[in-house]
């Protein structure tokens, strides 16, 4: 059995040529292993080792409940097959390429064996194997699996498979995502709406639409990354920068163009100088810089200001840290463990600050909104390399500011705009090659949760749901997209052309996470869709310039107090505070933050005291009980945690229930009135069974079981006499005949 | 604050009409009332005008100008004409939770501030010893009014509405007999005497257990044929406390009921609550009294009604994991002063959920919420007697009493029931309301606010079971305003013997008093006969806090029902009605004759008792109830809370089993935080209604517009279309999509 044979390769890891198993030829060569009839394998998926007789517990309580069946580990997951064949009711909302009882390997968080009742961590190689593994998800499953039944050198197998495919450093080439892209069909064309940011004419169109086109103008002097590999081949930059400029510090020092407001302000993002020791070095950037703002500074751009990221956001390590902590509350193994936290559970919130992070986060996004659309000033944002926390700000103040980037369409373009071509290294942050710890952190995430605040506040004014986030959220552990895999748009480009060994392999392509249906069946997609989106009405181009003037009206009546300084002056100050905090000499945070905090709430609460147009500027709640936690992503797998009347999901489902009602209702109308009554003819709409759903839903099926506190039993049935039971089992009859 | 109440004070016309020259009604009082819509019998005690109110809290934007008053009822704002819209729909002139205005009693706090002394606290016999700047009103339902006085030479005036304020509110209903609100009431049973014509009062029929039908009328619901009404209380003279008609078992006569009575706090006996259509029965009774012997014949009486027919009784220590009532209104000042939209105090953002913690209330609430479930599987699974013991048997065995009922009966969770269970397990039951609330300010002491923790429970079931109730957040959020307007009797007594002599005392002025236009009251008989006789058309005296069309608009009445309710299915009602035996019946005599078991429920475990009652052992003691010796292992007979799959299946209507985890319990936003700035807009609650208005909309048209033969599109079984309920009717929205 091949499968077999790759997994004794496993039960010694030592050797290296071990790893050679995922060099795609092999596959070709190889025939597909799938003799059992419930694996499915994926185009490229090779079965690694397997085991049999492995107990899945459903609940950590003592109980070995469960279900029996195989482990197995491919180059893609980890899989749990069950003896017993599946409940016939398949859950509405199923992922195609990940079942329910699969992890993939980039999705494993860590992995725990139970030893005699004590918990270890497991890495490296192993002397004895446990009784039981504990495997911890970064989607916050938790699952448990006891190997007491399964054959010794099996166990051995297994084990030490999945934590060397898991957690061991791996080469980008040996990646599934190569594997799949060789593997797969390529299907030629996927209709993807979804603006990738790739061309040149994605980004005219995009300075088109937002009306920056004036001022700035895309550059291709990237092409080839003759300038940097960071940056992505075209980019916009002002109009009046040189192409000496950029080229002269691999884009560092060159304030790149995100996105312009209605007003004409803009938001500018550009990557800091490190700190250099020399003072001859430090001077010519500074000589730079200065020479950069100057030819900035001509008309049509007026007043920047500039914001060092690094300054007013938590730095990487404390966003992992928190997210750590946080993460901790939620992975739960044993739910006694989740019953004692539940006393003290505010504080512990608390402590892990990552609700903290959070609220920075957007507090930060609403200072920049302020200074766009408030002051009608240019916002610079300044970090290391522009591709963290810069993308959590800059997208977030588009969120807020632009009601395109909340349509789903316009989501997707914005997360390629900033994050994917934008150069956030997701492959470092989410560590997924187990490379280097030191350099994970989830700042994606962290930008994820600050969306899901913006909608479970505003619901209408996003067209995607905060299913779609958790979906989305799940998608960067899918090592099938290539969304979620490089670290800049250069390096896929090298891995995916000539690079590589194999010579005719130029044509695959790699799939997009935003082909939804790759994941999801049309039927499941309809729950990423908010079916209470406020639809932009549509205006004709008349009135929408109305609007504009009358903005810009009022909007100039606080510029014009603020502003009086004649601009040149005030450019000097901001250049030379901007030049010291660009060369790592950093302004006190004091005077930062107090000025920010002054500008800030007037601005907020003068936002909040108006009603909502939720196609308009949005700025969140920042309380104190404004925050919260994203229920769905985090709470999704608790058993305990399950609602059983529902909460919102059930709501939400009847609001769906009753728009298709309506609408087929609206439809009737106008067919009667049309006088084209095909009476035979009755189209309902798909009938969704929203009387059993729990707050788990869509992610894991109700409990068909309530969670009821148990009655001792033991004690009763002493004193119950044969009569009394004799007239329980009446009721108990009675009871069904009626029900 | 319910939206759209956006529009200043009105008053119909024909409003004012009938006002009566009452004792304390003079020439002055009219001096200001063209400018004011007084409530008749209301009296402005004080104004100014030019005040600003101060709309926002934070960021001292946005005030309106307008004119403050100062009655003896309430403290109202009346904007500048010029602000106010006019096109809004006309208000009741007597409702008094207008966002400019509040009652009296809802003021907790008065304080009055100056920009060269420290803010001031106000009570009646506090001295203003400077001209108020500015005046903060912090109020009972977690409003902030902030009225800021203009300094156009109107100090004087600023200086006489706030001592006029302060001492009005201190003075409010201080002496019982003769408050204000007597007159109010009885101008307002006018107003609402007018109204009932136009208003649905029939809608939710709610049962007011003041007379015998009523009683009989549920028990029949219930099916509880075991069980039967007495009226040994009917003069109060078993227990002042407890409501008229007690119900009891059956085979128990009248005679040897009242020897049990001496052996209850305060004389209050088990009695049955609810019955389980399954057989078990929920019982409530007071802890047993430090004097009863327990050697007397008479404990058969006792034993008796606790085992009530079954074998086992179950005796819940309601007081064991619940917090008392000083707990509860400590925690209820902390939530309070947190949720504050109040600057001053406000807590860092980064420290709220630390703060929210040390509150306790959520605790509290958790607390509450964990042993209604548990009490509720234990009537689920078992054939016993549950009694919920707590020593006085007035505040939190209402709570937990009521609270288990709403688990496990779908019938309360409509509103007309729910309204029902308030009246038994609250009002007549005899909660201290008057002393909880504190609404006439006598003893600060004894204040607590278990019924808000009780509404807070019912919320966090409304959250979790979103489809399963009739009545909505916005219902509950009335209920809770309306506890705090003293126009109503049914918060303004501790029990129901209070309330009986004082509508008979009022009753018998009435007669002689009454005025032209006035209807005649009832006769005393018809009322002391209880309300079979008003069946026909007739109503108690006071009005009851259930009059929703007294105070609130239709279309705010139509926000108290909820569009997503699937109303439970026509089985389970059956079972409520009674087809179901009840145990015992059969061999009554049999297990009456074998001494039943006991268990004592408390700490989350079950535990037997060795003796019946703790008493014969001799000792009173708490070491009376000891743990029984057993084979087993305390582990097993320990009630795990650790929830494990039960084999019971989920039944949409059946049991409500709500999930206390730290995460799950929220904060009650639209209650508690509605003064702050945040948006008061459920999450889905508008889109809902007016769908759900559409969909009645279309379905009506296209069944009017069909021939009879085609088929309706009812997928919702339960919800037919129904014709006859035009309220609430919009145009047709278009949907987004």
């Amino acid at each position: 059995m091949l499968g077999k044979g790759a997994g004794g390769g496993g039960a010694k890891p030592a050797k290296p040529s071990f790893v050679s198993y995922v060099s795609p030829e092999e596959i070709h060569k190889k025939e597909p292993v799938e003799k059992e009839v419930n694996l499915h394998l994926l185009p490229g998926e090779l079965l690694l080792c397997e085991a049999s007789t492995v107990l899945k517990c459903i609940q950590e309580d003592g109980s070995n409940r469960g279900a029996c069946g195989r482990l197995i580990c491919t180059n893609f997951k980890i899989a749990f097959l069950g003896d017993e064949s599946a409940l016939d009711d398949e859950p509405e909302f199923k992922n195609k390429l990940i079942g329910e009882n699969d992890i993939t390997l980039h999705c494993v968080d860590h992995i725990y064996g139970v030893y005699d009742e004590k918990k270890k961590s497991l890495f490296g190689q192993l002397k004895k194997y446990p009784e039981k593994l504990i495997i911890y998800c970064k989607d916050l499953r938790v699952f448990t699996f006891c190997l007491r039944y399964t054959k010794e050198e099996e166990v051995k197998r297994i084990v030490s498979g999945i934590i060397h495919h898991s957690q061991t450093p791996k080469l980008l080439k040996r990646l599934f995502l190569f594997s799949y892209a060789t593997a797969a069909p390529t299907n030629t064309d996927t209709q993807n709406q979804t603006v990738m940011f790739d061309a040149i004419k994605d980004w005219r169109d995009e300075l088109e639409r937002t009306k920056g086109n004036m001022k700035y103008k895309v550059v291709s002097v990237n092409e080839a990354y003759k300038v940097s590999e960071k940056l992505p081949l075209y980019f916009v930059v002002p109009m009046s920068l040189s192409e000496e400029n950029i080229l002269q510090y691999q884009g560092r020092g060159i304030p790149i163009w995100c996105w312009s407001c209605h007003n004409g302000a803009s938001l500018l993002k550009m990557s800091a100088f490190p700190k250099e020791q020399e003072d001859s070095t430090s001077q010519m950037q500074k000589n730079f810089l200065d020479g950069v703002y100057r030819t900035i500074n001509k008309p049509p751009y007026e007043v920047v200001k500039t914001d060092d990221l690094s300054n007013s956001l938590p730095s990487l390590q404390e966003i992992q840290t928190a997210y750590v902590r946080f993460k901790q509350l939620f992975l739960i193994d044993n739910s006694t463990d989740f019953w004692d936290s539940d006393v003290k559970w505010f504080s512990l919130l608390e402590s892990t600050n990552w609700l903290e992070i959070v609220r920075r986060c957007l507090k930060k996004a609403i200072e920049v909104a302020d200074y766009l659309e408030g002051q009608n000033t240019n916002v610079l944002l300044v970090e290391e390399n522009a591709s963290d926390l810069c993308c959590v700000v800059s997208s977030l103040v588009q969120v807020m500011m632009d009601s395109y980037y909340r349509t789903k369409l316009g989501f997707q373009s914005l997360i390629q705009k900033e994050w994917v071509i934008g150069g956030h290294c997701f492959l470092d942050r989410c560590n997924h090659l187990k490379q280097n710890d030191k350099e994970e952190a989830p700042v994606f995430l962290l930008f994820l949760d600050c969306v899901w605040q913006l909608v479970q506040q505003y619901p209408p004014a996003f067209e995607f749901t905060e299913t779609y986030l958790t979906v989305l959220s799940d998608s960067l552990y899918i090592p099938i997209f290539s969304t979620f895999f490089f670290n800049s748009q250069h390096q896929k480009d090298t891995n995916m052309s000539g690079e590589s060994h194999h010579a005719q392999s130029s044509h695959f392509r790699f799939l997009t996470v935003w082909d939804w249906s790759v994941q999801f069946e049309p039927k499941a997609q309809v729950l990423l869709n908010n079916p209470l989106y406020a639809e932009k009405p549509k205006l004709d181009k008349s009135q929408r310039k109305t609007t504009r003037c009358k903005h810009q009206r009022q909007l100039s009546l606080p510029l014009t107090q603020t502003k009086s300084s004649p601009k040149r002056g005030f450019f000097r100050e901001e250049t030379d505070h901007f030049i010291k905090n660009i060369l790592g000499k950093r302004i006190s945070k004091l005077i930062n933050s107090s000025d920010e905090l002054h500008n800030f709430t007037e601005f907020y609460d003068s936002w909040h005291c108006k009603p909502v147009d939720f196609h308009g500027l949005l700025l969140p709640h920042v309380e104190g009980p404004g925050i919260k936690v994203w229920a769905q992503r985090y709470l999704r797998w608790i058993p305990e945690a399950q609602l059983l009347g529902g909460g919102t999901v059930v709501t939400a489902t009847k609001i769906l229930d009753m728009m298709e009602e309506v609408q087929s209702l609206q439809k009737k109308m106008e067919e009667k009135h049309s006088q084209t009554v095909s009476q035979g003819r009755e189209v309902l709409p798909v009938l969704r069974n929203s009387a059993r759903l729990s707050s788990l839903f869509p992610f894991a099926l109700l409990q068909r079981h309530s969670l009821k506190p148990v009655l001792p039993t033991s004690t009763w049935k002493d004193l119950e006499d044969e009569e009394d039971l004799a007239k329980r089992d009446d009721e108990f009859v009675d009871l069904g005949d009626v029900i | 604050m319910l939206p759209g109440s956006r529009t200043s004070f009105k008053i119909q016309p024909h409003g004012l009409a009938p006002v009566p020259k009452g004792p304390k009604s003079s020439d002055k009082r009219n001096r200001n009332s063209q400018a004011f819509p007084c409530i008749p019998g209301e009296l402005v005690l004080e104004e100014a005008a030019r005040v600003r109110k101060i709309v926002r809290s934070r960021g001292g934007e946005g005030s309106v100008l307008g004119t403050l008053y100062c009655t003896n009822l309430r403290v109202s704002f009346v904007p500048e004409p010029a602000l106010s819209d006019t096109v809004g729909a006309p208000r009741h002139p007597t409702c008094p939770h207008n966002e400019h205005d509040v009652v009296l009693p809802c003021i907790r706090r008065l304080v009055a501030v100056n920009s060269f002394t420290k803010a001031k606290m106000l009570t009646a016999s506090s001295t203003l010893k400077f001209i108020p700047e500015e005046l903060v009103l912090y109020c009972r339902d977690f409003r902030v009014l902030r009225f800021r006085f203009h300094e156009s030479g109107l100090e004087p005036r600023a200086f006489q509405v706030t001592m006029a304020i302060a001492q009005a509110q201190q003075s409010s209903g201080g002496r019982p007999g003769t408050w204000p609100y007597s007159t109010a009431i009885r101008n307002l049973e006018n107003v609402w005497l007018r109204t009932e014509e136009a208003s649905l009062l029939s809608s939710f029929p709610t049962l007011l257990f003041e007379g015998l039908c009523d009683w009989e009328k549920e028990l029949r619901r219930l099916g509880a044929a075991g069980w039967r009404v007495s009226s040994v209380n009917e003069r109060f003279d078993m227990a002042t406390s407890l409501p008229k008609y007690l119900w009891v078992p059956s085979r128990l006569l009248d005679n040897e009921l009242k020897r049990a009575f001496a052996h209850f706090n305060a004389r209050r006996i088990p009695r049955l609550c609810w019955h389980h259509p399954g057989g078990s029965n929920l019982l409530r009774a007071a802890g047993f009294h430090v004097d009863s012997d327990p050697e007397k014949e008479d404990v058969r009486c006792v034993e008796a009604l606790m085992l009530a027919g079954h074998t086992q009784c179950v005796v819940v220590e309601t007081a064991a994991d619940l917090p008392g009532p000083a707990d509860i209104q400590l925690s209820y000042l902390k939530l309070w002063t947190l949720c504050l939209p109040d600057s001053s105090v406000a807590v860092a953002d980064e420290k709220w959920l630390s703060a929210l913690e040390g509150t306790r209330w959520l605790d509290h609430v958790r607390a509450c919420l964990r042993k209604a479930s548990e009490v509720a599987t234990l009537l689920e699974e078992k054939t016993c007697s549950v009694v919920l013991q707590e020593s006085d048997d007035r505040d939190l065995n209402c709570l937990l009493a009521s609270l288990v009922q709403i688990l496990s009966d779908p019938h309360t969770r409509t509103q007309a029931g729910f309204q029902s269970l308030l009246q038994k397990e609250w009002v007549v039951a005899g909660h201290p309301f008057l002393q909880r609330l504190n609404l006439l300010r006598d003893n600060d002491r004894e204040e607590s606010p278990v019924f808000l923790l009780f509404l807070d429970c019912v919320w966090q079931l409304l959250q979790q079971f979103p489809t399963s109730f009739e009545y909505t957040e916005a219902y509950l959020v009335a209920l809770h305003d309306s506890s705090y307007i003293p126009f109503f009797s049914t918060f303004l007594f501790n029990c129901q013997w209070e309330r009986d002599r004082r509508n008979q005392h009022r009753a018998s002025n009435q007669i002689y008093a009454s005025v032209n236009g006035w209807r005649e009251p009832p006769p005393l008989e018809i009322l002391q006969k209880g309300s079979c006789l008003a069946k026909e058309g007739r109503v108690p005296y006071l009005p009851t806090i259930w009059d929703w069309a007294l105070r609130y608009t239709a279309p705010e009445r139509a926000q108290f029902r909820n569009p997503a309710y699937t109303r439970g299915s026509n089985t389970g009602n059956a079972i409520l009605n009674g087809n179901c035996a009840p145990p015992g019946e059969d061999k009554p005599e049999a297990t009456l004759a074998r001494n039943g078991a006991m268990y004592l429920f408390a700490k989350g475990a079950l535990l037997l008792q060795t003796h019946l009652f703790p008493w014969k052992n001799g000792s009173l003691s708490k070491k009376g109830w000891r743990q029984a010796p057993s084979s087993e292992s305390l582990s097993e007979q320990e009630w795990s809370l650790r929830s494990k799959p039960s084999s019971c299946l989920l039944q949409p209507d059946g049991l409500l089993c709500p999930v206390s985890l730290g995460p799950l319990i929220r904060l009650w936003r639209r209650c508690y935080l509605r003064g702050s700035s945040e948006v008061q807009r459920g999450l889905f609650a508008p889109t809902l209604a007016e769908l759900a208005n559409e969909l009645d909309l279309l379905r009506e048209r296209l069944g009017d517009g069909q021939a009879m033969g085609s088929p309706r599109v009812t997928r919702h079984g339960s919800r037919e279309p129904q014709p006859g309920a035009p309220e609430g009717k919009r145009s047709p929205l278009s949907p987004s999509r």
